[in-house]
């Protein structure tokens, strides 16, 4: 019984020692976006701000987690992943959707000058 | 049997209640599905149908997790995964929308400003048509202005050229006749000696060439005016003599004036016997002087028609 325990320790431990290997192009991918989220202004938006952070934080702790040899690592750099992805959409949409009402504002008032 | 069956009923609430935690799905779970349906129904579904597939592949791998082994992390992880896609799918719809509204905005403008630009030019052209009728307008006028300057200024001429014989005429005449200016009008009068034998009406012919420098002088005178000839004579003889034969000589005067160019329907003749002496009948020189010939031009507003 003893013998047993002390092997599966063993096998414990060397799992623990062997690190994970995070797929490259998911972190590569994912570092993109937080970076094309900065570019766009996801902190001075308040929700990409928050999923920024996230994927920040989660790829770090993918990281960690790939080194400590935890295969979880790469489904939370698949978290990081969406929501670096989210923060670049939302700030996006902040930034095309100020352009859409600029370009309503213009269009209002050609018309305007129009009848004028 | 009562210690075992509460044990049995003891274990089967045990394991039913694990039964009911291992079948109660995570609330990641639960919200990925809501959002899932949310989302299915809405502006994604239409607009990023690409981007939902993607929400539904992991929201699928989620479901299949959670079916084959419970509650998992590996089953929160896609959960949360497919949440994130799933709004991620929204808001590039939304995005997507935005764009679309910017496209045609842009295309209303152009169509907008074509339409300015079209009611621009036709006012333009309008304008342009306008002004070049104002220039015809203009030029028709200023010709006209030009014809008219024309005109008055040869009136102009014709009028000091008429003054200018008038008043030559009126000098030569002041050589032959007495002109005075009454309130009746300017009064020419031509003493009856030079004109008339005594007692006759016909006239002398030394009196043509006096009268032809009279005519000269009326025919000088503005076309409005008319004229009278008044024949006196003195107060010797009866009425009866004086008033015809006064009337003859002023008749006479007159066709001859009218034979010279005066026109006849401006000039007429009356005889005033011997009412009017300008001087007393006394002496001879007094009744030689009441003898005469008056011709009167009078002024435009005592000229009636």
């Amino acid at each position: 019984m003893m013998k047993e325990l002390m092997m599966s320790l063993a096998v414990l431990g060397l799992a623990g020692c062997a690190s994970v290997q995070l797929p490259a192009d998911q972190l590569e991918h994912s570092e993109a976006s937080i970076r094309g989220a900065e570019e766009v202004g996801a902190s001075g938006v308040p929700a990409a701000r928050l999923h920024l952070q996230l994927a920040k934080d989660q790829t770090e702790t993918a990281k960690k987690m790939a080194a400590a040899g935890e295969t979880r690592a790469v489904l939370v750099l698949a978290r990081a992943e969406s929501d670096a992805e989210l923060a670049l959409g939302l700030a996006r949409e902040v930034a095309v959707h100020a352009d859409a009402q600029r370009a309503n504002e213009d269009l209002k008032a050609v018309r305007e000058r129009g009848t004028n | 049997m009562k210690t075992h069956n509460t044990s049995l009923l003891a274990t089967l609430a045990i394991s039913g209640l694990m039964v009911g935690c291992a079948t109660t799905a995570p609330t990641e779970l639960v919200a990925a599905r809501t959002a899932y349906t949310a989302s299915n129904n809405g502006l994604a579904a239409k607009l990023t149908p690409t981007e939902l597939h993607d929400a539904w592949i992991v929201l699928a791998k989620a479901n299949k997790e959670f079916d084959e082994h419970g509650d998992t992390t590996q089953c929160r992880d896609y959960a949360y995964i497919a949440q994130n896609k799933l709004q991620l799918a929204d808001v590039k719809a939304r995005t997507e929308q935005d764009r679309l509204q910017i496209a045609e905005a842009a295309k209303a403008g152009v169509v907008v400003r074509d339409s300015q630009v079209k009611s621009t030019r036709a006012a333009l052209s309008s304008t342009r048509e306008q002004l070049k009728e104002e220039r015809r307008d203009s030029n028709a006028k200023s010709i006209e202005i030009a014809k008219t300057a024309e005109q008055l200024e040869a009136e102009k001429q014709a009028r000091v050229s008429a003054e200018a014989r008038l008043a030559g005429a009126m000098k030569d005449l002041a050589t032959i006749a007495a002109i005075k200016e009454e309130s009746r009008g300017l009064v020419i009068t031509l003493s009856g000696s030079v004109l008339f034998a005594s007692n006759k009406y016909a006239l002398l012919n030394t009196a043509m060439t006096k009268l032809d420098q009279v005519a000269e002088a009326l025919k000088a005178q503005d076309s409005d005016k008319r004229m009278i000839v008044e024949g006196h004579t003195d107060s010797q003889g009866t009425d009866r003599i004086n008033q015809p034969l006064s009337l003859n000589r002023a008749d006479a005067v007159r066709n001859y004036l009218v034979s010279r160019g005066v026109e006849s329907d401006k000039i007429s003749a009356i005889g005033m016997g011997s009412s009017h002496p300008i001087v007393d009948n006394s002496n001879a020189e007094n009744r030689a002087n009441n003898r005469r010939v008056e011709i009167i031009i009078q002024p435009s507003h005592l000229s009636v028609r």
